[in-house]
Order: C-alpha cells, then sequence, then structure tokens
C-alpha cells in the first residue's frame, strides 16, 4: 500500500498508530487515560460486546461525537502478559461459561467459534477475510433457498472495501463474487499452501493466495508477521488483525470507554417500550447503566440469550421476540477437513495457518444435486487440534501416537460449506444456570439433506486435491465452523428481529449489531461482514441523527 | 520415542517469551498429588488415560496430573452435550460406571484387569451406541478430548513429533515443503527404513493386539499402502 492511502486509513482511523513501537504491544498509556463515563450520567449508546460488530461500531461512533461506553464479559487483553504461544494455554480466549448443545447434530462450541474479551472471536479467527458473493444476499430469489437480505451486496460493498483498507487485507486479485483487489500483496506460502496450490492445479481448480487480515509488510505501527503459526490462540505480534489493535484504540483516542470484565444481564426496558440502559455484573456486584441507545453485539449465541434472560411484562417471551425468531434461524458452516500424507515434510504449522483459498464452487451449479456450495481454504491444526482430526478416524492407543508421530508429514485442507438457515436451529434458555443464577444457552442443531450433500461433495474435492498433489492416505473429519444468524434482519417484524438498519422492530432505540443479524452465511469466513455491517450502521445512525454528534438526536 | 533423533523442544526453551515459557515449564511438574480424582477413582482414570495415549512405561507425561487441575479449575471446553452432565460430573459418573463393567465382567476394578482385558472394556465403550446409561459417541468424546488435550500439550509429546512448540518472538524463517529450520531435525534415518504405510499397520496391529479382536479399516485406506518407489512431490 502507497504511503498516500496509508494516510487516507490513518485520517479515518488511527488505530495502526496509537500502538507503541517498543517491545510491548499495547499501548497502556491510553488506556490509562481512557475516559470513564459516571454511572449517574446518562450516555448515548452502550454497546454489548466488543468484538468484530461492537468495536468497529464503537469506534465510528466515538468519531462522530457520541459518548459511547463498550461492555465485554472477557477482559482488556494486553497480548504481551495474557497470551501465549500455545494450545492448552489459550484456554481463556474462550467462551468457556457454560453451554448445552443439544439437536441431532450437536454443534460443539468453545475454542472453535466462541470468543471473549474485547476484540471477541476475531482474536481467535484465522484471519481469513473474503467478502459474501453478491447472490449470498438474495439467495431465496435465485435459488429458492435460504433468505433474502433486506439489503443488497452494492449496499455493503463500500463498506467492504474501507475495512479491507483498515485491517488490511492481504492477497491476489480475487476473480469470485464481485471481483477485486486486495490493498496488500499476498503472503508468501508455506508447505500446506504449496500442497493445496499444487493439487488444485494439477486438476484445473483455480486458487488464490489470501484474503488474510495480515498485512505483508508493517502497517503503521504493527511489524511484519513472524509465520509462528499460531494465529488462533491470538496475535502476540500485532500482525494479525482483530478490533483490539484495529479498531479500540482509535475509539479511544476519540472518547469511547471499555468497560471489560463486565457480564451484561439485562437490556432494561421502560413501561412505554423503550430501552433505558443495561444491567450487569462486576466484581459480584450488579450495576446499571443509563443509555438513550442500546446496542447489542454478543454474537449469535449471547446476543439471543440476552434478549431472552430480558423479558419483561410487555415482553414476556423476551425482548423483540413478539413473533418467535429470537435465537431462531442460527448457522454453522459444515467445515469438513481432510488430511493427506506426504513423503516430503510439510511442517503445516509453518506460516499462517490461513493460506490459499478457492471460492470455484461457491454458487450453485444447476448440474448437482443440491443448492448453494462451498469454499477450499487451507487450515493447519497444531498438535492438540491435529489429535482430534485422528482420534476422530477411530484411532486410540499406539494407532493414535504413530499417526501423531508422523505430524511433519501431513498437509490439511478445510471448507466452508453454505448450510441453510432453519427455524428449528435455535438457541433457548436451559434449565441449567451460570454463575449469576441465568439460564445458560441451550444450542439446538439439526442438519437437512441439501447440508449433507454440500458436506459430501466439500469432502471428496479435498480428497481429489491432496491426491492430485501426491497425497499417500487421505483422512478426513466433519467438523463446524463459525456461527451466525439467531436475529436476522428483515423487511418487516414477521421476517426478522431487526430491520435494514440493525434496528429491532420492537423497541425503536435498541439495535444489534453483529453476526446474529445474518440472514444467510455464504461459504465465507463471516468476520469482514460483520465489521462491513457494523461501519454501514454507524452511517446509517449519524444520517439519522442529521447533523454530528447523537446526543443532540437520538433516534 | 519419535523419529527425529535427539530433537529436544525445550533446547529452545531461552528463545520463548516468558509468560509462554512459563505455562509449557509448569507441565513438567510431575507431583502425582490429585485434587479432582478421589482415590477410589484414581486407579481407573490413571489406567484409562494410559491405555487412550498409549503410555506403559515410565516417564509418562503427567496426564492425569494435567486433567486433574482443569477439571478442579472447571476449565470446560465451554460446552456439554445435553445428554451429559457436565464435565467434571460426567468424568467422575464414567470412571464409576467402567469400573461397575470391569467388575461384573471379570469381577475385578478396572485397574487390575491385564491390559488387554482394559483395552477390549474400551473398545466396547467406541464400538456402543449407548453404553451403561452414556450416549458411548459423547462418552468417548469427553476422554478422547481430555486425555489428548493433555497429552499433546507438553513437551516431551511435541519431541516425539518433530513439532517446534512455542515460535515467539522466534518465529519461522524456512517456508514449504521440506525445508527445515537450522535447530528442526529431519528423521533421524533420512532413508525411512520403515516406510510410514507398513509403520501404520504395525501400529494398528499391536492395537488390535491389546483388544484382541481385528480393527475395521476406514474405506479408503487399505489402497493408499504407496510403492517404495514413488517419487517425492518437490
Amino acid at each position: 500500500m502507497s504511503r498516500l492511502r496509508d494516510a487516507d486509513v490513518r485520517a479515518r482511523n488511527e488505530s495502526a498508530w496509537l500502538l507503541p513501537t517498543g517491545p510491548e504491544r499495547t499501548n497502556h498509556r491510553l488506556r490509562a487515560d481512557m475516559r470513564r463515563y459516571d454511572e449517574c450520567d446518562e450516555v448515548d449508546v452502550a454497546i454489548v460486546g466488543c468484538g468484530a460488530g461492537g468495536a468497529t461500531l464503537l469506534q465510528r461512533l466515538a468519531r462522530a461525537g457520541a459518548s459511547v461506553v463498550g461492555f465485554d464479559a472477557g477482559p482488556f487483553w494486553d497480548p504481551d502478559a495474557d497470551w501465549v504461544s500455545d494450545e492448552a494455554g489459550s484456554h481463556k480466549l474462550y467462551w468457556t461459561e457454560p453451554r448445552v448443545i443439544s439437536g441431532r447434530d450437536p454443534v460443539p462450541l468453545g475454542s472453535n467459534n466462541s470468543g471473549r474479551g474485547v476484540g471477541g472471536s476475531m482474536i481467535h479467527y484465522a484471519g481469513y477475510t473474503p467478502r459474501f458473493h453478491p447472490s449470498d444476499f438474495r439467495t431465496y430469489s435465485t435459488d429458492g433457498v435460504g433468505a433474502d437480505w433486506p439489503i443488497s451486496y452494492v449496499e455493503l460493498k463500500p463498506y467492504y472495501e474501507a475495512i479491507e483498507q483498515e485491517l488490511p487485507v492481504s492477497g491476489q486479485s480475487w476473480p469470485w463474487g464481485d471481483p477485486h483487489r486486495y490493498p496488500y500483496s499476498p503472503q508468501p506460502l508455506g508447505g500446506n499452501g504449496e500442497v493445496f496450490v499444487r493439487g488444485a492445479h494439477a486438476l484445473g481448480i483455480p486458487t488464490r493466495i489470501g484474503p488474510v487480515a495480515i498485512a505483508n509488510g508493517r502497517f503503521g505501527n504493527r511489524p511484519h508477521c513472524i509465520y509462528r503459526g499460531f494465529c488462533l490462540q491470538g496475535c502476540k505480534v500485532n500482525a494479525k488483525a482483530s478490533p483490539l489493535i484495529t479498531h479500540i484504540p482509535d475509539a479511544l483516542a476519540h472518547g469511547a470507554e471499555i468497560r471489560a470484565n463486565c457480564m451484561v444481564t439485562r437490556v432494561v426496558v421502560d413501561d412505554q417500550g423503550q430501552a433505558t440502559g443495561v444491567t450487569y455484573m462486576t466484581g459480584g456486584v450488579e450495576h446499571f447503566q443509563p443509555a438513550r441507545l442500546v446496542v447489542v453485539a454478543g454474537y449469535s449465541i449471547e446476543t439471543p440469550r440476552l434478549l431472552l434472560l430480558s423479558a419483561t411484562k410487555q415482553f414476556p417471551d423476551g425482548l423483540c421476540n413478539d413473533h418467535g425468531l429470537v435465537g431462531r434461524h442460527l448457522m454453522v458452516q459444515g467445515a469438513p477437513q481432510v488430511a493427506g500424507r506426504f513423503d516430503v515434510e510439510v511442517r503445516m504449522y509453518k506460516a499462517p495457518p490461513p493460506e490459499v483459498s478457492s471460492e470455484e464452487f461457491y454458487e450453485t451449479d444447476p448440474t448437482k444435486p443440491y443448492q448453494r456450495g462451498f469454499a477450499l481454504q487451507n487450515i493447519s491444526p497444531l498438535p492438540i487440534t491435529y489429535s482430534e482430526h485422528v482420534a476422530a478416524q477411530g484411532h486410540w492407543g499406539e494407532a493414535l501416537r504413530e499417526y501423531m508421530r508422523d505430524y511433519t508429514h501431513w498437509a490439511v485442507m478445510g471448507s466452508l460449506c453454505e448450510f441453510l438457515p432453519r427455524y428449528e436451529n435455535s438457541v433457548t434458555l436451559a434449565q441449567e444456570t451460570d454463575r449469576y443464577g441465568l439460564p445458560v444457552a441451550d444450542f439446538s442443531y439439526s442438519m437437512c439433506d441439501n447440508d449433507r450433500a454440500v458436506e459430501e461433495a466439500a469432502q471428496k474435492v479435498q480428497e481429489d486435491i491432496l491426491k492430485a498433489a501426491g497425497a499417500t492416505e487421505t483422512i478426513a473429519v466433519k467438523r463446524y465452523a463459525h456461527l451466525v444468524g439467531g436475529c436476522r434482519m428483515g423487511a418487516d417484524a414477521g421476517h426478522g428481529v431487526v430491520n435494514a438498519d440493525h434496528q429491532s422492530f420492537a423497541v425503536p432505540n435498541l439495535y444489534l449489531v453483529d453476526g446474529s443479524v445474518l440472514p444467510t452465511q455464504g461459504s465465507a469466513n463471516p468476520a469482514l461482514t460483520i465489521m462491513a455491517l457494523a461501519a454501514r450502521c454507524a452511517d446509517r445512525l449519524r444520517s439519522r441523527s442529521r447533523m454530528g454528534p447523537l446526543e443532540t438526536e437520538c433516534p | 520415542m519419535g523419529r527425529k533423533g535427539d530433537f529436544n523442544v525445550l533446547g529452545e526453551v531461552s528463545r520463548w517469551d516468558l509468560v509462554t515459557a512459563g505455562v509449557v515449564l509448569a507441565r513438567l511438574d510431575t507431583d502425582p498429588h490429585l485434587s479432582f480424582f478421589t482415590a477410589t477413582e484414581e486407579p481407573t482414570v490413571r489406567a484409562l488415560a494410559d491405555l487412550l495415549v498409549a503410555q506403559h512405561d515410565e516417564p509418562r507425561v503427567p496426564v492425569v496430573e494435567m486433567m486433574d487441575k482443569r477439571l478442579m479449575a472447571g476449565e470446560t471446553d465451554g460446552w456439554h452435550y445435553a445428554d451429559m452432565p457436565e464435565d467434571g460430573d460426567a468424568w467422575r459418573q464414567s470412571l464409576s460406571a467402567l469400573d461397575e463393567e470391569a467388575t461384573e465382567q471379570h469381577g475385578k476394578g478396572f485397574a487390575q484387569l491385564p491390559l488387554e482385558s482394559q483395552a477390549a472394556l474400551v473398545q466396547a465403550v467406541q464400538d456402543a451406541d449407548q453404553w451403561r446409561g452414556f450416549t458411548a459417541k459423547h462418552l468417548w468424546s469427553l476422554w478422547t478430548r481430555y486425555v489428548c488435550t493433555a497429552f499433546y500439550s507438553h513437551p516431551w509429546a511435541w519431541n516425539e513429533m518433530g513439532f517446534g512448540g512455542p515460535a515467539y518472538p522466534r518465529g519461522y524463517k524456512n517456508l514449504g515443503l521440506d525445508r527445515r529450520e537450522k535447530w528442526e531435525r529431519p528423521e533421524a534415518d533420512a532413508s525411512d527404513p520403515v516406510p510410514w504405510a507398513e509403520r501404520r499397520e504395525q501400529a494398528l496391529r499391536a492395537q488390535e493386539k491389546r483388544v484382541g479382536t481385528p480393527r475395521p479399516r476406514q474405506p479408503g485406506v487399505e489402497n493408499v499402502v504407496p510403492k517404495r518407489s514413488e517419487p517425492n512431490h518437490r
């Protein structure tokens, strides 16, 4: 990226330049000097959750001059002191408060898809940041499955471009969906990426390096990636983008407050049906923060849970749940993963786990017996995660040990399959309670026939690619990745929990700005889309309040 | 023992950041005192863990000690199946069930049985749909998740695999197929005297011997025994 374009980004989001240049990764001065609002003060906006959605919105609204407080149930991370270059030691990055999983195809949560702490799940995501395809916004019209969004790709496109510059994203020119370029050139390939590219090209399947939210070079005060392979354990280097370093510093510099280790337990709504603020627990004590506008950005499990926990006389089944849509249409992507054995050493953990993608099978192919499709991506499991892959073959004891002893010879591919949104896939409240005595989420998931057909097809292509690259054996595991939906946006209250501007139909000053609002999920990793939606929502809020700071007029 | 000769991850510890080094070195603690598992549960869980990762000799990776700390702290994965109790209770109930099953079949506790009988009992859990009130695959998932997470978080396991362990702030310079850092080790014998397919078959046979019954091979595995003369893929 040229200096000129760096300067453009810096003018609208200075985060990367607010990080320290020395041996430390956290600007402790900026945090110590953070503005702190009094609980007696009604703030313009209280945001529940500081992940991809909440943190992006926080930064945009703080820049617009609003008084904003962001709450997070987890810590305000310091990569130096809190994170380790180690799998088992990274346990605390995940949401590990209790949750129940049920349904015909229960989906494990925790390390695979649920973050905790400022930065959210983007702290431990791999770093893939593909856009959705234009078709993802109208799957019902074009393919007769899923749902249509109340907005189109074109409305989101400028926000995709803005966020790709702010992260920033590196990768080769993208031929799929709406063809586009990336601000940074692609990363070098490791052994795992080489295998994918060689196998795919032998079969005539095009691939591209990226898109990965790690600059190939320095960006502001963020150093170059050191290819240590622990992207999923939190980036100690500050090379991989997450809101902790891409949006929070700029938000603090513009007067936003982060209240970490604060678990919001209720959105409070008055008798007129207006949100008045949030109740939260910290240090075992309950507090209340009044706010003119409340934004819930707790992601697909905790956002519906919070709405259900916030039931009142007026909303006996939970806030915004008059049409029974809260917690519904929750989606995961199928992510079958295949390992292939090579005589040469692959050492797949060297280089970032995100390397190469192909979206050649993303769109509906009329010659196939299923609707929609899948994307292919590299993934490089570390020892513990790889032992799950081997154990899933039924191996244990001596056989497990022998496969694991052979670790450096295996390459792994992953995929993201578009599973369809279904009403029965849901978050409800369980009997079991958490440490505050509040019912935990019960996440029920069951796949449909189309889901299974896409999953089979994705696995088959990966096996073919690895064999074409020379693998002498392949072993596959069916797994899931990502969460979206649960409080989807829709054209009207009968079809969604929020409208196209993220405003809930039931409570006019309650907004949902996170992955839960997505009506479909495509075969793309959701982080970039969630951030782009949050950036768009900020613009919508600003235009509603017309001139300047939000406090003059709140929607 | 691994195939990477004298490769020792801990030789690089001075090049790790202090926070990571602290977390990894703490796993070398071999204090056998348990807090979560009771004296009754201890022999059963030790025998089960040894079996699942084939640790039959000293020195052992302290798998049970690591699991014990984790369960004591309530450090779960953040979810449990609706038909399973929370993890700590699930461990207690399943260990007790394993002991009962052993007593019913052999008149002795699980830990007192010869390895072959233990292995057959454990294999029966993996093969079952329902096992003593548990959905067998959910129980299997609990057992293998806890045991594998502990075993493969230990530097000795990394030595066996040739995995470099923590890589911060050092990182990696030599990316790509068959490329190594100066401190990484190739196989001790570069000509690979026992090819992978053969080693896999040996391990599967050893496993079958333990369990006492032939294990079904997965479809697609038998047909991939490579010809020795296949060129490498460079």
